[in-house]
């Protein structure tokens, strides 16, 4: 469950505010909207990253706990981006061993390992695990790096732009693929795009210029 | 044609690199070349030296880890100051000049003026650094050398994508500070490999500052070295032929260890962070955060207690009072030190550009050729031992019959100035993304255009440092532009050496204040410039697309 | 002054009081001198008009520098002469590169010089011979006077000139140190109630071994085999009476021994720090002239070994290939001119001169001869082995 009230994107030539926001574990809610007008900005201030260039103000709520004043690694959000990040000196399965939280039950490196083994295994991308992240396509990074945060057990996710840098055939089957995972581990996940066709039919749909108001008097 | 054209000028090009990386190689050939009469008897001379056994330890020592400690506090304070700092970077290169400009010698003069045992802020002897001893001289290279790692993980870090793995690292739940070292740090270290390998090649081989603060019952090998070979008396030439070879061996052994540190720690990180360890660092991160203030401010002090002695204050004067100052010392060598200053500036700078020229033409010929050769072939002239190197060079010098103006003496700092551009260069000039002049291909740049308007122009706030830096090392030679000019070439390193082998502290001071003005000009311009000039805007990635 | 230098082969005491004592070396030295009116001379002179002179010399001292800067200028004005003064750390550096130029065209004209570095490049045949007889001021030198002719028990023959004197001695605290000379255990003493301000330069720095030197000299009362090469017997027998002595007088030195100053610069400026009570010098009035320029405190006196100090001389040779060594001549000439000699004794420098006509013993200390050349390095070595490492 993830809430977001009296959201406000104030820069000082125009604001956005945004309407309350709920999503229940299974939702997508996708936000659409020019470019430069601050989605991205949005989701950064959900992740805890608070932007330079604007002020953001408002109240997360995730399965009902305040979380506006916690930092970035204590939210449990995960952040799947167009370039994601993927660790150069972690192999594949390192980099989803790094992403597994702490248990007793994952406490030896071997432990970690063969659960980071296993859960490339549930996508079939088992002969990915010893490879390193700069040798593989761009496809094979995007589905390791979902992986990657899935293996977190992020309570939100949040994409931005997941599927930009993909070619379009891989763009449709990798989207796909990734709703379907995000819908399977039930997480509410909130998307910024530009691109109409990655917006799958179930999703919820903010367009921020709806919300925009200039500031700048004529 | 085109491609003929194209050919021969690689070659050519290849051939001009491979002459300048080999003139050290040239040098220390020509320069160690034992005489005759050296014999393995002089080799067992050597090994039975009184205390060589602690001696070769404590150079090697101090070597090692003065580097490695001064990397990881550069390390600490550096993500420090990225994350916390709002201006970040920017604003902690430009408070780098400074500390990067006073030469080496005044840092090591300063520390035991205000902290040995009759320095100004001594305490008492829990506190107080010895005047001589292994501490002091690896405190004072430490203190020397943050500033130095600083500007190279700055320069680093400028093309690698920190924030994005560090937001990453962060949102899978780790704190910054584990972040940055599980994240960042193995990813960096390797592109520090060639300053660690300059940095403890200094201080294996560094004579002044030895002389100065370092212990001398044993002394550290490098004086002993110095001292042999600078002595014609029987028998020391020989033992300072085998101290050569020693010292030569020396450097290998800290290469080696060097990058068995690299990949073990590189391991270490990796298990830790497959096993999602987090790292916490108490009393050391405060270490980093008052770490530069401190040096900043002992800097600051010395700058200070310098001025007054150029002033005329002497220390013995149980009473302090202002008006005995004066600046008839600075009237009076004003005259004397235009010239120097000026050859100086036209030297370095010279020796500046065509260093950088050079190792940029080296890393796009290995970037063409797609393998680049082991670094340390890059850096043999930071690396070898310098008095014996540069011995070679002023008997080739000699026998070419070359003239003594200061077109030879840049020649001679060209190794120099060739390797810490290299040392620079190279890790920001392989992580230029291909990509991008890819693109260039696309809109029909030719690849000269292409190379100059892409490649060059996202390395060019690293080639700024690159001149900085190279500028300081030209500005700080001696024994080069002492031997190969021959006196005919006067810079104010040489004049300012020369002056400090003697006791006037007003005029050494002078000159060690004289000596900082040109690089600190250097490192505030680049400083300014580079704040002005955007490179790959990698940090602010994440955020700037909105 | 930074000077190394070998022993004399000196076979005794030369004392350098008001009254001349012969020089038993002085009676070899029947050189023909050259007179400046002399159509050789006035050769030399116009060949030397507009040339420069390369002066390869120690540029630590500003006291130095200043005089050079002088002698430029007078050199300029009176003979038309261009005096660069090539400022080194080390005379070695002259002669590394006169090494390295082995018969080559020189890029030195002229370079300071004393002790080993002058035994090597004599030996090795860099030099260029008959300076004595081709310079009309060498007839004023004060051979008799003074130990001039051998330079560390190595002949000058013509390869060298004396500019100026070398007298070992004490810049120290009064309180401290009340008498005008003292023994090896006057010094034992002062250390143990001054404990941490008395020390020596770090041995082979040629001021930390004259003392050495002076010590030996003191505690066997200038026996007579220090003047004789060194035999095994003599050194089984002499040198324990030394490190008896420094075992007892270490502990109470500067840092405990366990460091020593690296130069005599570096001990004057701790002593200038007040840290020493001490500083060692080979300027005999160097005490004087820093008093007066306000660099030491006022309490600051001269003192010596009771033997007399350990008195040499630093020199002037031209390269065997300078390309100006005519002009070179002249520049020597000049610096032994009683005009420069002067100067030079009475400038900021305060370096005694080498002329007869200006002896002047309240410038000078009683003075003692250099113990045979070999004792050098059997001292030096022999430190190393025992307090080195």
């Amino acid at each position: 469950m993830l809430s977001i009230k009296n959201c406000l994107i104030e820069s000082e030539t125009w604001q956005i505010r945004f309407p309350d926001i709920q999503l229940n574990p299974d939702d997508l809610l996708v936000i659409i909207g020019p470019s430069g007008i601050g989605k991205s900005t949005f989701l950064h201030w959900l992740l805890g990253n608070q932007p330079k260039h604007v002020n953001i103000s408002g109240q997360i709520f995730i399965d009902g706990q305040d979380v506006s004043q916690l930092t970035v690694e204590n939210r449990h959000i995960g952040l799947l981006m167009q370039d994601v990040f993927l660790f150069p000196h972690l192999s594949v399965e390192d980099n989803i061993s790094f992403a597994l939280p702490k248990s007793p039950d994952l406490h030896s490196k071997k432990q970690r390992r063969t659960k980071a083994h296993s859960m490339l295994e549930q996508i079939n991308l088992e002969h990915l695990s010893k490879r390193y992240p700069q040798s593989l396509s761009g496809g094979e990074r995007s589905r390791v790096g979902l992986v990657r945060a899935l293996a977190n057990q992020p309570k939100v996710m949040l994409l931005d732009e997941p599927f930009a840098a993909l070619d379009p055939s891989n763009r449709e089957k990798i989207g796909k693929w990734t709703f379907q995972q995000l819908a399977q581990q039930a997480i509410p996940s909130i998307m910024v795009t530009h691109d109409l066709n990655d917006i799958p039919t179930s999703a919820k749909q903010l367009n921020l210029a709806d919300y925009y108001q200039s500031k700048e008097t004529p | 044609m085109a491609t003929t054209l194209r050919r021969l000028s690689r070659v050519l090009g290849w051939w001009l690199i491979i002459c300048i990386a080999s003139l050290p190689v040239w040098g220390i050939l020509f320069g160690l070349w034992p005489d005759e009469d050296t014999s393995i008897a002089d080799l067992s001379r050597l090994l039975a030296y009184q205390g060589l056994g602690l001696s070769l330890w404590q150079s090697m020592f101090s070597a090692l880890f003065s580097s490695l400690v001064s990397l990881y506090l550069a390390f600490l304070i550096y993500s420090q100051y990225q994350s916390h700092s709002k201006v970040g970077g920017r604003w902690l290169e430009k408070y780098l000049s400074p500390l990067l400009s006073l030469p080496h010698l005044a840092i090591a003069l300063g520390l035991v003026f205000l902290f040995s045992e009759s320095g100004v802020f001594f305490v008492n002897g829990e506190f107080g650094l010895p005047r001589k001893g292994l501490s002091t001289f690896i405190m004072a290279i430490i203190i020397k050398e943050v500033p130095f790692f600083l500007l190279i993980l700055i320069t680093v870090g400028r093309q690698l994508p920190l924030h994005g793995w560090l937001l990453q690292g962060r949102a899978l739940g780790y704190d910054t500070s584990t972040s940055w070292w599980l994240l960042v740090f193995p990813n960096i270290l390797k592109h520090m490999r060639l300053a660690l390998l300059a940095a403890s090649a200094y201080t294996l081989s560094v004579v002044d500052m030895n002389l100065l603060v370092g212990p001398n019952i044993p002394e550290l090998f490098a004086v002993s070295v110095y001292r042999w070979q600078g002595s014609f008396s029987e028998g020391d030439q020989a033992l300072g032929f085998w101290a050569n070879v020693l010292l030569l061996v020396l450097l290998a052994v800290s290469i080696v260890f060097l990058y068995c540190h690299e990949k073990l720690a590189i391991k270490a990180l990796q298990h830790w962070a497959v096993l999602g360890r987090r790292i916490r660092l108490g009393f050391v991160d405060t270490l980093g955060s008052v770490w530069l203030p401190a040096s900043g401010l002992l800097i600051l002090l010395m700058v200070l207690v310098l001025t007054l002695w150029s002033l005329g204050f002497n220390w013995h004067c149980d009473t302090f009072s202002l008006p005995n100052l004066n600046t008839q010392l600075w009237q009076d060598e004003w005259l004397f030190v235009a010239l120097p200053l000026q050859n100086a500036l036209f030297i370095g700078v010279s020796a500046a550009i065509l260093g950088i020229l050079f190792t940029l033409l080296a890393l796009e010929l290995q970037r063409q050729k797609g393998r680049y050769l082991p670094d340390y072939i890059w850096l043999l002239g930071i690396l070898l031992p310098q008095l014996s190197m540069v011995l070679g060079w002023q008997v080739s010098h000699i026998w070419l019959e070359g003239g003594y103006h200061s077109g030879w003496v840049v020649f001679a700092h060209l190794p120099f100035t060739f390797g810490y551009a290299y040392l620079v260069l190279k890790g920001p000039f392989q992580s230029i993304d291909a990509n991008y002049e890819l693109i260039g291909a696309s809109f029909g740049y030719s690849p000269w255009q292409r190379w100059w308007k892409i490649r060059f122009r996202l390395l060019f706030p690293a080639t700024l440092s690159a001149f900085a830096i190279t500028f300081a090392v030209s500005i700080a030679q001696y024994i080069p532009t002492l031997m190969i000019g021959a006196g005919r070439v006067t810079t104010i390193t040489t004049e300012a050496v020369a002056i400090g082998t003697g006791s006037q502290q007003d005029v050494a001071a002078l000159y060690i204040l004289l000596q900082s003005l040109l690089p600190l000009a250097a490192f505030l311009m680049t400083a300014l410039l580079s704040s002005r000039v955007a490179g790959p805007k990698h940090s602010t990635l994440g955020i700037s697309r909105c | 002054m930074i000077f190394r230098r070998f022993s004399t082969k000196l076979t005794g005491l030369i004392l350098l009081v008001s009254v001349s004592i012969s020089n038993v070396m002085a009676e070899d030295l029947v050189v023909e001198t050259l007179d400046e009116t002399d159509a050789k001379w006035q050769q030399t002179l116009k060949v030397a008009k507009g040339k420069s002179v390369y002066f390869y010399a120690w540029g630590g001292s500003k006291a130095v520098n200043e005089y050079l800067r002088w002698a430029k200028r007078e050199i300029a004005k009176q003979y038309g002469v261009r005096l660069i003064h090539v400022k080194v750390t080390d005379p070695g550096e002259a002669v590394a590169r006169l090494k390295a130029e082995n018969g080559r065209t020189s890029a030195i004209d002229l370079t300071w010089v004393n002790g080993e570095n002058f035994a090597y490049l004599k030996q090795h045949d860099h030099l260029l011979g008959n300076l004595w007889s081709s310079i009309p001021n060498v007839a004023n030198l004060a051979v008799d006077t003074l130990p001039i002719t051998v330079d560390f028990g190595e002949s000058m023959d013509g390869y060298e000139v004396p500019w100026g004197i070398g007298q070992f001695n004490l810049i120290a605290e009064e309180a401290v140190f009340s008498n005008a000379q003292f023994s090896a255990n006057d010094l034992l003493t002062i250390a143990r109630n001054n404990p941490e301000t008395v020390t020596y330069p770090r041995p082979p720095e040629f001021h930390g071994s004259t003392f050495l030197k002076q010590l030996l000299v003191n505690l066997t009362k200038a026996e007579q085999r220090l003047y004789l090469a060194a035999t095994q017997e003599a050194q089984e027998e002499l040198l324990p009476i030394l490190w008896a002595y420094l075992d007892k007088l270490h502990p109470y030195l500067w840092q405990q021994g366990k460091a020593f100053p690296t130069s005599s610069s570096e001990q004057f400026l701790l002593y200038q720090q007040k840290s020493l009570s001490m500083a060692v010098s080979f300027n005999p009035n160097q005490w004087i002239k820093e008093k007066a320029t306000k660099q030491i405190s006022e309490s600051s006196v001269r003192r010596s070994f009771i033997d007399g100090a350990i008195t040499n001389s630093h020199n002037l040779a031209i390269p065997k290939f300078a390309p100006n060594s005519e002009a070179a001549k002249v520049v020597i000439n000049f610096m032994l001119s009683e005009q420069a000699q002067q100067q030079k004794f009475a400038g900021e420098w305060g370096d005694p001169s080498v002329l007869k006509s200006m002896f002047d013993s309240r410038s000078s200390l009683p003075a003692h001869g250099e113990p045979h050349s070999s004792w050098q390095l059997i001292l030096e070595d022999a430190w190393q082995q025992r307090y080195g490492g």
